[in-house]
């Protein structure tokens, strides 16, 4: 497996700085250059570009640095309690705007689709309340990667696999909103 | 020949062009005309070779069934995804191939591919650029709209590749029209929007431009909206109000011809007199057009590029994009007055015009050129790949692996097992689109996993899906195992049709026009009507207090007309469609009020 810290030169760290991923991806891909000819033949274009988007989001950052740090460390696939209460939200919400969007996809003219618009500014306020309650969630589980580094240091990656179990969790649920919204918005 | 020339070829849905770097400028080239834009379209004579560019598009009135024209709207397409609107409105027709693919039939004698059609259009290129050039060539950058997918790329570069050109890259229309922009701006930086509404496509893609950066942060389009679809309008309006009834294949090109002249003439005049001499024997018509006519005509077609735009520039929000300074407009159809009006008013931005419309997607293409050979240096370009690509899972679903908006080239892979003893190999699904079920996105085609045989479970094979730079997929298998890779040949969904078949569609086609058809399409308007009538009459329960006395008038008309239409035992699909067209029409005010409403309301 390639290590994204190291193709990228940067600390093995969950706590990398954005901006500095940002920065050494640019100078990597500037040294790659615009041609095939002129690549530099140690760098593998795709993988340069899969370390920025992996290293760039704290779930797939936890998730890379899990698989290099404790490969065999079982999956912790438990729910917390405040993203079950979550959950019960999010998933009637999701439901009645895939309904709405069928329904729109349905319609063929202006007016049809225009019956349609209350219901839809209805459904992406109810989303974004949702994003907004999924945000702090993932931030305070962001907020535990320094301690969950500490506690890597003495053996112990119990905490990170349960940390990656909650964020894959608001990650999933984060992307349907955001799918659902978008489409909403191009209704 | 000239092995390191490489040039930009801009295949457009109207238009073509074909651009070089020369001395670090990147120019379009002419022809022996000094023409700089080449029709695409193809003309086949009764005999003789076919005509390519200027020469087909004036036989176009000619022989309308023999010329083609706008054949981008049908590469890397299958026969069962057009709509019969599609094949109606195609001015030629269209029949199934054996495997389901589109084809031509200019005559029993003669089918021709798309991708034969767009190789003669770029054959046509090639001899232009080696003309001015005085060289041969045989390498090219060749644009396409951002939003096609994977079968279109790919059915892009087998034209090129049959007009004796190797592809180097494939760049996207809207970044191409950026790096035209940004060329001299090499120093600033600045978040900016291309829109780009060509005539058969729309995209609208986000960059951001930063230390000779290009990076496209997000894209969303049609590959169905550009100014054909404003030309139909126009021509369907000349019909209903000239009161034509049918219209025979050169009736409906004269329309279109002049419709797009009274498109373009508007666009700089207030009024013009559209006059159509010995029309239909020797009886001539004529009107009188405004551009306000014409921007009510033209509104909610370009409507259709408001959710699309909106939805690129949320992305582009999401994804932490800084907030988009400039909105450049390329595509012959952004030289509309109405589209820079609505554009201004949707996103607050005054447009940027000052790319040439027409060509800056070609000049892009010659830039791209330019950067693979040398030519040009100090910009990094990096684009994104415009739809999810999956495969489909149990129950259905499409399980997306590489996300839309990835940064290409990229790679992912997933690990597959047998399910079963002494299982020899898995079918994949590959799938290309936004959609949860894996039926309602394209399927890319099969790929057959191998396996070693052994107990259920024992397997391991690692499954690479990668896009490289041209947006185009590849997928490899690797034995975990043995550590061996190899690419997995993609097969296309074929449906196959025996030759018997396609001659007699072929036949049909020729000798039935678009008899056959009647039914499907009275089918297809009959529901559209059924959505209507209900859909009015709770709209103007809801809001008809605000809707204008002269508005209500018009709608209680029309759907009358539409009533009337329904009734028709001889089932017209003409005479119901137009019905249907004209409610549309009339209601558009309606709807206009009902969404402005809903906003209001929650502004309260």
């Amino acid at each position: 497996m390639t290590n994204f810290f190291a193709l990228l030169g940067l600390p093995e760290s969950l706590g990398l700085d954005p901006v500095a991923v940002e920065r050494s991806w640019r100078e990597k891909s500037r040294s790659l250059g615009g041609t095939p000819d002129r690549s530099d033949p140690d760098i593998d274009h795709p993988d340069l570009n899969q370390a920025r988007t992996t290293l760039a989001d704290p779930a797939l950052r936890l998730a890379h640095w899990l698989a290099l740090r404790a490969p065999e460390a079982p999956a912790d696939r438990r729910i917390d309690p405040a993203l079950m209460d979550l959950f019960s939200t999010i998933s009637p919400v999701l439901a009645k705007t895939d309904q709405l969007l069928a329904r729109h996809r349905r319609a063929t003219t202006a007016l049809a689709k225009a019956m349609l618009t209350r219901e839809a500014i209805d459904a992406q306020l109810q989303i974004q309340e949702l994003l907004q309650r999924i945000q702090p969630l993932k931030g305070g589980i962001v907020e535990q990667f320094d301690a969950i580094e500490e506690a890597a240091g003495t053996g112990d990656f119990q905490p990170a696999t349960r940390a990656l179990g909650q964020l894959k969790f608001l990650k999933r649920w984060e992307e349907q909103c955001r799918e659902r919204l978008l489409s909403l918005i191009a209704c | 020949m000239n092995e390191e020339l490489i040039i930009g070829i801009d295949l457009g849905t109207t238009n073509s062009l074909v651009g070089v770097v020369d001395s670090g400028f990147p120019l379009v080239l002419a022809d022996r005309d000094r023409d700089r834009l080449t029709p695409s379209c193809v003309s086949w004579a009764a005999e003789g070779l076919p005509l390519v560019g200027k020469k087909a598009f004036r036989s176009r009135l000619l022989a309308p069934e023999r010329t083609v024209s706008s054949i981008k709207r049908f590469i890397g397409r299958t026969f069962s995804d057009l709509t019969s609107e599609e094949r109606e409105e195609a001015g030629f027709p269209l029949v199934a191939g054996r495997h389901d693919e589109i084809l031509v039939a200019i005559d029993p004698a003669t089918l021709i591919s798309p991708e034969e059609i767009s190789a003669l259009i770029l054959t046509c290129l090639r001899e232009i650029a080696e003309d001015a050039l005085e060289t041969t060539v045989s390498r090219a950058v060749i644009t396409v709209p951002a939003y096609f997918n994977n079968t279109q790329r790919e059915a892009t570069k087998r034209a090129a590749e049959l007009a004796g050109l190797t592809v180097e890259r494939i760049i996207n229309e809207p970044t191409a029209a950026a790096l035209a922009y940004g060329l001299d701006k090499l120093e600033e930086s600045a978040t900016v929007a291309v829109y780009d509404l060509g005539g058969g496509t729309f995209d609208l893609s986000i960059l951001q431009m930063r230390d000779g950066f290009f990076e496209v942060i997000s894209t969303a389009g049609d590959t169905r909206l550009g100014g054909d679809d404003l030309d139909r309008v126009i021509a369907r309006h000349f019909a209903a109000i000239l009161e034509l009834g049918e219209l025979s294949p050169g009736e409906e090109a004269t329309l279109l011809a002049r419709a797009r002249e009274v498109k373009e003439a508007l666009s700089t005049e207030e009024d013009v007199a559209v006059r159509f001499p010995f029309f239909r024997g020797s009886e001539s018509f004529a009107l009188e057009m405004s551009r306000r006519d014409l921007e009510k005509l033209l509104a909610p077609v370009i409507e259709r590029t408001r959710p699309i735009a909106r939805r690129a520039f949320a992305e582009a929000a999401g994804k932490g994009a800084g907030e988009v300074e400039r909105l450049i407009l390329v595509g012959g159809s952004t030289r509309i007055p109405l589209v820079r009006e609505k554009l201004q008013e949707w996103f607050g931005l005054v447009p940027d015009i000052s790319q040439h419309p027409d060509e800056s997607v070609a000049l892009g293409a010659a830039i791209q050129a330019g950067m693979l050979c040398g030519r040009v240096r100090q910009i990094i370009l990096v684009d994104v790949t415009p739809l999810s690509l999956g495969i489909e899972t149990f129950g259905g679903l499409m399980n997306v692996i590489i996300p839309r908006n990835s940064t290409i080239p990229v790679k992912a892979g997933e690990l597959f097992t047998n399910a079963v003893d002494l299982q020899e190999s898995m079918a994949i699904r590959v799938l290309q689109g936004e959609r949860e079920m894996a039926k309602d996105n394209w399927l890319l085609g099969d790929v057959t996993v191998p396996f070693t045989p052994g107990p259920k479970g024992s397997a391991r094979v690692g499954v690479q899906f990668a896009i490289d730079r041209d947006g185009i997929l590849e997928v490899l298998a690797r034995d975990t195992a043995t550590g061996e890779d190899h690419v997995l040949e993609i097969r296309h969904a074929a449906v196959d049709v025996d030759d018997e078949a396609v001659e007699r569609m072929v036949s049909e086609s020729i000798d039935c026009a678009f008899d056959d058809m009647n039914e499907r399409v009275w089918t297809e308007a009959q529901l559209k009507s059924e959505e209507l009538i209900p859909a009015v009459s709770e709209a103007l329960a809801r809001v008809g207090h605000l809707v204008p006395a002269d508005d209500l008038a018009a709608i209680e008309e029309a759907v009358l007309g539409v009533k009337m239409a329904m009734a028709d035992e001889k089932h017209d699909a003409v005479a119901l469609k137009a019905a249907n067209s004209a409610l549309d029409e009339a209601t558009q005010t309606l709807a206009a009020i009902l969404v402005e409403t809903a906003f209001s309301e929650l502004d309260c």
